[in-house]
């Protein structure tokens, strides 16, 4: 899997490319544990390069969201693909997490 | 729509003792149905499993699981196919030193490199699936059977295998709870699109769950269709099985004459 | 009526393939306690921690009277013995030196084969009819390198320490009839015992328990793994294993014996 992160006037953006899976998950947590700890307070997750989550993933995320809120900060899911859409759905995440359909109405929210 | 075979077996042929309990089996499963295997008690069913998850070693013959040949595979590469799968014991097999999280989390903790954080969230949501979260912390002796079936299938998917293998799921557990465990399996099976397969011989459940199905008798696959073919099946064996029959190709008595030549020696 | 030859035979044979499958069982459990760290899959340190507490610390006490009665006992033998000859002072020495080369090693392991080694059995046996052993199977995880090797390190390094906490609680038993009822002077006691116990005494005894515990925990996990028949069999293949073990005690030990006498240690 591949991460690369982008601050957009602010916002971070983290670009996820290819599977996150058991394997990949502790690599994205690594890259977090980072923006955590620079305290950032406006996280977006881009999924659209992102083919497959498994639980490990949706895990690393509800810990990375757990970590994120202690600090007042706040992240937002976009662009995920219906297949994964429903994977959220069905361990019943989806109201957990915000997830909303692309980028720019994501950065628009933070305003 | 296209079917991928995730399980291919080949003129598979298992001897024990000088008796053929597997005699010849061919047998196709493909992704994301559910697969009934039944038939009597003794007819080799579990044996066929066990070959499938590479307990034993056919004789002669093949087995194909994801594409790679189990006879052929060695331990390492034979342990990186058993990540991808998960099997549901009859007994569920937890394991009884640990408690229920542990049992859910200890595939994860062995076979990959997530903080502990991240697996306990996972147990939580394997647990949730199964309804039983909260229960992280009973020992399995404090567990109902039907309780500790429903562990043992949140232990079965930790690690979100391809295929799952249940071995006489609903055996021993009252109706109510027989239904909650097949609906666990085609929830299971629809929602994640897993392949599961399902050895029984409850016949309420085989109809219940059951895209395919195939009956197995004398080391042999004497029928195999959909849930429909099989219900309409005019093949004795299976209407008789299907019905429960004590009389029809299958008998369980021998004939008077030999009793009572038994009788006075 | 079989041919005795042949009913002979058949016992050597079947006797001959147990020792040769202990001993792959033996080779396998030193290949994963060797390789387990580099394949980052070593057994889990918490359960050999546990397996030590479980077969030293909580034996302490059991060890400890048996030898500590035993050394009452040799003492107040040999004194009858020794006070014909007017030479009741060498008590101390023989005391000490049978309990460092015979009695400390031998007695606990027979103490240990009967508490740990049939508990290692019954809690493997126990497994194995519960399918919790298959399930580790199919979970990927070697049952060698999950159960028997914490199991046979906790017996290799625990069986040697109570070997010379018996030794101790022995000479103690002795020191205590030498003193009080024999009237001998507890500083005259102390030095001919430290004359007469060479560090090559303790030493042997400390040899022979390092063996005792590999056959302990070899044979208890052999009966473990190939137990069959359900709770019954647990039961019967428990028996098996603490009277396979007694007697490979004995028969080690006196091989060994016979190695450091002929080679002088």
């Amino acid at each position: 899997m591949h991460i690369k992160t982008e601050d957009k006037n602010g916002i971070i953006i983290c670009y996820l490319e290819g599977e996150l899976n058991l394997n990949t998950a502790p690599q994205l947590k690594k890259a977090f544990e980072k923006l955590i700890s620079e305290k950032q307070k406006k996280i977006v997750i881009n999924f659209t390069d992102l083919s497959y989550i498994d639980s490990s993933g949706l895990a690393t995320l509800v810990e990375i969201f757990k970590k994120l809120r202690a600090y007042g900060g706040v992240m937002k899911l976009v662009n995920l693909s219906t297949k994964i859409k429903s994977l959220f759905e069905i361990t019943k995440l989806e109201k957990l997490f915000e997830i909303i359909d692309n980028e720019e109405k994501a950065i628009a929210s933070f305003a | 729509m296209e079917k991928t075979p995730v399980i291919e077996i080949k003129d598979l042929v298992k001897i024990f003792d000088g008796r053929r309990v597997l005699n010849g089996v061919n047998l196709t499963v493909y992704k994301g149905e559910t697969f009934v295997l039944m038939g009597g008690s003794g007819c080799g069913k579990s044996t066929l499993l066990r070959h499938m998850i590479g307990s034993y070693k056919p004789d002669t013959g093949s087995v194909w699981l994801m594409g790679k040949n189990l006879t052929t595979l060695n331990e390492d590469q034979m342990d990186e196919v058993k990540k991808k799968f998960g099997m549901l014991f009859q007994s569920a097999a937890l394991f009884d030193s640990m408690t229920v999280g542990e049992n859910v989390a200890l595939p994860l903790r062995e076979h990959t490199k997530l903080d502990d954080s991240v697996i306990n969230i996972v147990v939580k949501m394997k647990l949730e699936l199964v309804g039983l979260r909260g229960f992280e912390n009973l020992m399995p002796s404090q567990l109902s059977g039907g309780m500790k079936k429903r562990v043992g299938l949140a232990r079965a998917i930790a690690m979100d295998p391809e295929i799952v293998f249940y071995d006489e799921p609903t055996a021993g557990l009252d109706p109510i709870v027989s239904g909650v465990i097949d609906k666990l399996i085609s929830d299971l099976t629809k929602k994640l699109s897993i392949t599961s397969v399902v050895v029984t011989h409850d016949m309420n459940s085989v109809f219940r769950i059951a895209d395919r199905i195939a009956m197995l008798h004398q080391g042999k696959i004497v029928a195999e269709g959909t849930k429909q073919e099989i219900e309409k099946s005019n093949n004795g064996l299976v209407r008789q099985f299907v019905k429960g029959d004590a009389d029809g190709p299958v008998t369980f008595f021998k004939d008077k004459g030999d009793y009572l030549k038994d009788l006075i020696g | 009526m079989k041919n005795p030859v042949a009913v002979i035979g058949s016992i050597v044979l079947g006797a001959g393939t147990t020792a040769v499958q202990i001993l792959s069982l033996f080779i396998q459990t030193v290949y994963w306690t060797i390789t387990g760290p580099f394949k980052r899959k070593f057994a889990k340190s918490e359960s050999i921690f546990d397996q030590m507490v479980f077969t030293g610390v909580k034996s302490i006490v059991i060890v400890f009277f048996v030898a500590f009665f035993t050394g009452i006992v040799i003492a107040m033998q040999s004194a009858y013995q020794l006070s014909r000859l007017g030479a009741t002072v060498y008590v101390a020495a023989l005391v000490a030196v049978s309990v460092a080369r015979e009695l400390g090693p031998v007695l606990t392991a027979l103490v240990i084969a009967g508490r740990i080694g049939a508990a290692i059995t019954a809690e493997i046996g126990t497994m194995v009819v519960t399918e919790q052993v298959e399930a580790l199977n199919t979970l990927a995880l070697n049952p060698i390198r999950f159960l028997v090797v914490p199991r046979f390190l906790a017996l290799l390094v625990m069986l040697p320490c109570l070997t010379v906490f018996s030794d101790i609680a022995g000479i103690f038993g002795g020191y205590l009839v030498g003193v009080f009822n024999l009237h001998i002077n507890p500083s005259l006691y102390w030095s001919t015992t430290y004359r007469f116990l060479e560090a090559k005494d303790v030493l042997t005894g400390v040899y022979k328990s390092v063996v005792f515990g590999i056959i302990i925990s070899m044979v208890g996990c052999y009966q473990g793994l190939n137990t069959k028949g359900g709770a019954e069999g647990v039961g019967k293949y428990t028996t098996v294993s603490v009277v396979a073990s007694f007697i490979l005690v004995i028969v080690a030990d006196c091989i060994m014996t016979a190695i450091f006498y002929f080679s002088k240690m």
